[in-house]
């Protein structure tokens, strides 16, 4: 399996931008994660992670149509590329064989 | 959403983030942050919402969204110097002979350089740590004389505005201290005057400055004399017997810092009111300090101090030294003048007046500085020649670069960086090298430097710039010699071995041993002074004669004590005298008696009647002082040089006086050495007083000869003080050891100068040793030839010895003259001088080329014995 360079937090934004499907963009990005984990994340970081991953060629983006909101300015949206989606099903097949492997023991102990 | 009117965010943070941001983020960035600032002042007010907007603006500040960052030409230039380095570090690896040569040299020369600097840079911070120290002066006479007069400061203090506060001190004395039973004698003891602290701010720990000498038989203890006698508890207010009076401690002071001209242990109220109001002019005996007032120039105040002098001075002055206008006074060479002398130059610029038991030398300074110079620059030396010499190795690399494109800028650059790299290497090694060798630096500069001394941020400071330095000097060379290959010719191979260069790098190993041999020249010139000096025939016995101090204490039973240690089988003889060779010795004015009253000065001691016996100083005229004649007290004993000063033919019967009485020369003593050998043998007074160890006023020693066991002589009178004088702490000198101690300060040089000429000569031969390899490297094939031809393996390897033999020669030749030239002048100053003869120059010229010979002599012999098949069979 070639070797998939995703940071957890990477790998969090590229799927909330999956499940956002066709309106993902820094702030509705920003609000899904907080309603998803709870986690107080600044914008920055956001726009940070959504620039690393399309230079790394799993998302892609373009601007959208002007509204009155947001003082005028463009959305930029992101989607998944088709490495994106390989990426997530990849990350998430290795998880799953691994999970599978794990002795039943193991798992009874932990959740005592 | 709604779309009522909001608030607009803050202005400030919009312009900020138009300012930094990439114009191709801006707009969705600035969308973002306008929909997150209208969300914001929903759910918490406007406030919270402005604030939150300016804090994402900031943190927005990353590198990925800075605008110019992107610009491409930058890059690429910092992937050159990336790849410079990548170069250099693997040319530097391949090299790792001569590069472990070059930082080995280097980093000795920097560590010089670094502990040079710290020790130049603690001699020049004497006394800078006083406040207002650049306004506190010490009077001098002419400059020299360190003592002045009782009430001058007092005076001028009460005549001048512009004097803000003086202080007088004395010292350093022992002084001895019994603590209970216990009697310790306490050396760096000074007499203060009360205002002492007017005009230095010492710390105080406990206690006030008020009030804290303004009575006799107090004193104030510094920190560390304090915790040596009163450990854990507060020295403050106890009482302590000294020479038998009781005496309080009324404060403790902070240690005064190392480098202070006065590094007192302790302060000691002057003991006698009448110090302070009366005293003649004429008579010498305190430092005197002044403060002057914020403003004051130094130049107007030294001018009034000649009207101060009219005004005061001019009936003592004229009286002592007969003269009937104190005009006339002014014009004749006896008449003297106050000097204003800064403290903060006391240390290096006079050593006269320094209370401290060595005095800096501003020559010392200088030449220091020069020799690290020098060490520095004979490790740079090596840089250039091992670069140069191996350009050949290095010119297709240069051709293939230009060919590809290199302009000559970038390949000046690429070996800068190689010389940076290897000076940062050094520079790194240096330190771990000067923290190693700090011990050995404390014990021979007789300081006492921390490593936390060694790494400050000036220092830091300071290697930078030296880094700097050596990386253009060690650097620019190679860099602009090997740039220079036209291409074709360096690809052609051409250029031979660094041809060009072999002239130059034969002028610089030279050079290197030139600076070297002068350096042996000098230490060994310095030592075989020193030898010279010891070894001098004093005029005296003084190898036998045994110095036991502070005879004043023995106080009336000095005659029991001096019929004890003549029961010593080992003592054959006793005197008592005011102060013995090689020690402080006043000089005091006499004046011929007659109708024209001439006036000398001249060294004046008291002895008993053994003096000459003991000394084994030998009579030249008349006869010495007897026991038998009380009347001896008003005849005086001369020496030769006294009675040729004076001009005398028949000495004997004159008579000299003072105006305290006269006294008739009864005799004449040969000249001997009763001080340093660096001066000449001035005119001596010797005056009788029988009874010595009853004087108050000065210093009484019993001198004893000794003939046999010495061990056993001191443990005898050891006993004896002990039961004789229990209050007073048993202390003894032999006068041999008393002036080797007198050329302390040669020693230290001479120590000094032996350590930096082994690392010169260290670095030198260390660049020698790889010169010698990387040549014989290129003749490997030449040598094979002539010995395929007949030659012998002997002739071979004088052939290789001569070249290099040739050089240190050339070397010679520049150091010798130099060296005869320089150390000429520095044994000017000696009043007994050394001849310098020619086996002094002989013997370190020799001496570095043998060393210069084994160094080159193992690689010779290897070439030389090798097959030469091996060296011919390979194209």
């Amino acid at each position: 399996m070639q070797r998939i360079n995703l940071g957890e937090f990477e790998e969090l934004v590229l799927l909330i931008t999956a499940v956002l499907h066709d309106n993902a963009y820094g702030i509705s990005v920003l609000q899904e994660i907080e309603a998803q984990t709870g986690r107080q994340i600044n914008i920055s970081a956001v726009h940070s992670v959504l620039d690393r991953l399309e230079q790394k060629g799993y998302l892609k983006s373009y601007l959208g149509g002007a509204t009155n909101e947001r003082g005028g300015r463009r959305k930029r949206l992101f989607s998944v590329t088709a490495s994106g989606a390989k990426a997530l099903s990849d990350v998430k097949e290795m998880r799953n064989t691994l999970y599978d492997q794990i002795p039943k023991v193991t798992l009874d102990l932990n959740f005592v | 959403m709604t779309k009522q009117h909001l608030p607009e965010p803050p202005g400030w943070a919009l312009k900020l983030l138009h300012w930094y941001c990439k114009p191709s983020y801006l707009e969705a960035i600035e969308g973002d942050l306008y929909e997150l600032f209208d969300l914001r002042c929903q759910s918490a007010g406007e406030k919270v919402a402005r604030r939150g907007f300016a804090w994402d603006v900031l943190r927005f500040f990353r590198w990925k969204y800075i605008k110019g960052l992107e610009n491409s030409k930058r890059l690429n230039q910092f992937d050159m110097w990336k790849n410079y380095f990548k170069i250099s570090l693997r040319s530097l690896w391949r090299q790792k002979f001569y590069s472990s040569i070059n930082i080995m040299g280097l980093s000795v020369g920097i560590a010089c350089c670094l502990l040079i600097i710290i020790y130049i840079k603690h001699d020049l911070s004497y006394d800078r740590f006083w406040k207002d120290g650049d306004r506190i002066y010490r009077i001098a006479i002419n400059d020299r004389g360190p003592y002045t007069p009782t009430r001058l400061g007092a005076l001028l203090k009460s005549d001048y505005p512009e004097v803000e506060s003086y202080t007088r001190l004395n010292g350093l004395y022992d002084f001895s201290f019994a603590i209970g039973d216990n009697v310790f004698s306490e050396p760096g003891g000074s007499l203060a005057d009360s205002t002492v602290f007017d005009v230095f701010d010492v710390k105080f720990i406990e206690g006030t400055p008020q009030g804290a000498l303004s009575e006799p038989n107090t004193v104030v203890l510094t920190k560390s004399v304090a915790e040596k006698y009163f450990p854990n508890e507060s020295a403050v207010g106890k009482i302590i017997k000294s020479s038998g009076d009781a005496v309080k401690i009324t404060a403790v002071v902070e240690n005064p810092p190392a480098n202070s001209h006065m590094p007192f242990k302790y302060l000691v109220a002057m003991p006698h009111e009448y110090w302070a109001t009366t005293g003649w002019w004429t008579g010498n005996n305190f430092f005197t300090y002044v403060k002057l007032v914020e403003g004051a120039s130094e130049e107007a105040f030294e001018a009034k101090m000649l009207d101060f002098m009219r005004k005061h001075m001019a009936k003592d002055l004229m009286e002592t030294y007969h003269f009937e206008n104190f005009d006339d006074y002014l014009a004749s060479d006896d008449s003297y003048r106050f000097t204003l002398v800064p403290i903060q130059r006391i240390h290096l610029n006079y050593p006269r007046l320094t209370l401290a038991e060595s005095a800096g030398s501003m020559d010392n300074v200088y030449i220091f500085s020069a020799v690290a110079f020098f060490i520095l620059l004979i490790a740079c030396i090596n840089f250039i020649n091992l670069s140069t010499a191996r350009s050949g190795s290095r010119s297709k690399e240069v051709g293939i670069r230009k060919v590809l494109g290199s302009v000559r800028g970038e390949l000046i650059r690429q070996f800068m960086v190689e010389s940076f790299l290897i000076s940062i290497f050094s520079l790194g090694l240096a330190i771990l090298l000067s923290l190693v060798a700090l011990p050995y630096f404390n014990d021979l500069s007789g300081k006492l430097f921390l490593s936390t001394d060694l790494i400050t941020v000036e220092n830091m400071l300071w290697l930078t710039l030296l880094l700097t330095a050596v990386g253009i000097i060690a650097g620019s060379y190679p860099a602009l010699y090997l740039s220079s290959f036209k291409p074709v010719a360096a690809l052609k191979g051409e250029l031979k071995a660094g041809k060009s260069g072999s002239f130059l790098r034969k002028a610089l190993v030279s050079f290197q041993f030139a600076i070297s041999i002068f350096l042996v020249i000098a230490t060994a010139i310095v030592y075989q002074q020193i030898n010279h000096m010891i070894d001098q025939k004093l005029g005296f016995n003084s190898s036998n004669t045994m110095v036991i101090k502070a005879g004043s204490a023995l106080k009336d039973s000095g005659p029991f004590f001096r019929s004890k240690l003549l029961e010593s089988p080992n003592i054959e003889s006793v005197a008592t005298s005011t102060t013995y060779p090689s020690q402080f010795i006043g000089d005091w004015g006499y004046s011929t008696v007659g109708d024209v009253k001439d006036n000398y000065s001249l060294y004046t001691m008291f002895a008993d009647s053994y003096y000459l016996e003991t000394m084994g100083v030998e009579l030249a005229q008349g006869r010495f002082f007897s026991k038998e004649l009380a009347s001896d007290t008003a005849s005086i004993v001369l020496n030769e040089a006294a009675v040729r000063e004076l001009g005398w033919d028949d000495p004997i019967g004159q008579r000299l006086e003072r105006s305290e009485g006269a006294w008739t020369v009864i005799g004449v003593v040969k000249d001997f050495n009763f001080s340093s050998l660096k001066r000449k043998i001035g005119g001596l007074a010797i005056r009788y007083d029988p009874e010595i160890h009853k004087t108050n006023w000065g210093s009484a020693f019993y001198l004893a000869r000794v003939n046999g066991n010495y061990q056993e002589t001191v443990n005898y009178v050891n006993e004896l003080w002990g039961t004789t004088a229990p209050e007073e702490p048993f202390d003894y000198d032999f006068v041999d050891q008393a002036f080797a101690k007198l050329y302390e300060s040669e020693a230290k040089f001479g120590k000094i100068f032996t350590v930096f000429s082994a690392l010169a000569i260290l670095i030198a031969c260390l660049g020698l040793f790889a010169m010698a390899a990387y040549t014989l490297e290129k003749r490997f094939k030449e040598i094979a030839i002539r010995k395929v031809l007949g030659a012998s393996v002997f002739s071979i390897t004088t052939l290789v010895l001569s070249d290099f033999t040739k050089l240190i020669l050339f070397g010679s030749v520049i150091a010798v003259p130099l060296a005869f030239y320089v150390m000429e002048q520095w044994l000017q100053e000696f009043a007994y001088r050394m001849e310098l003869g020619i086996l002094v120059f002989l013997i370190p010229v020799l001496s570095v080329t043998l060393l210069a010979w084994l160094t080159v002599i193992y690689q010779s012999l290897k070439t030389a014995t090798g097959n030469p098949v091996n060296a011919l069979k390979q194209e």
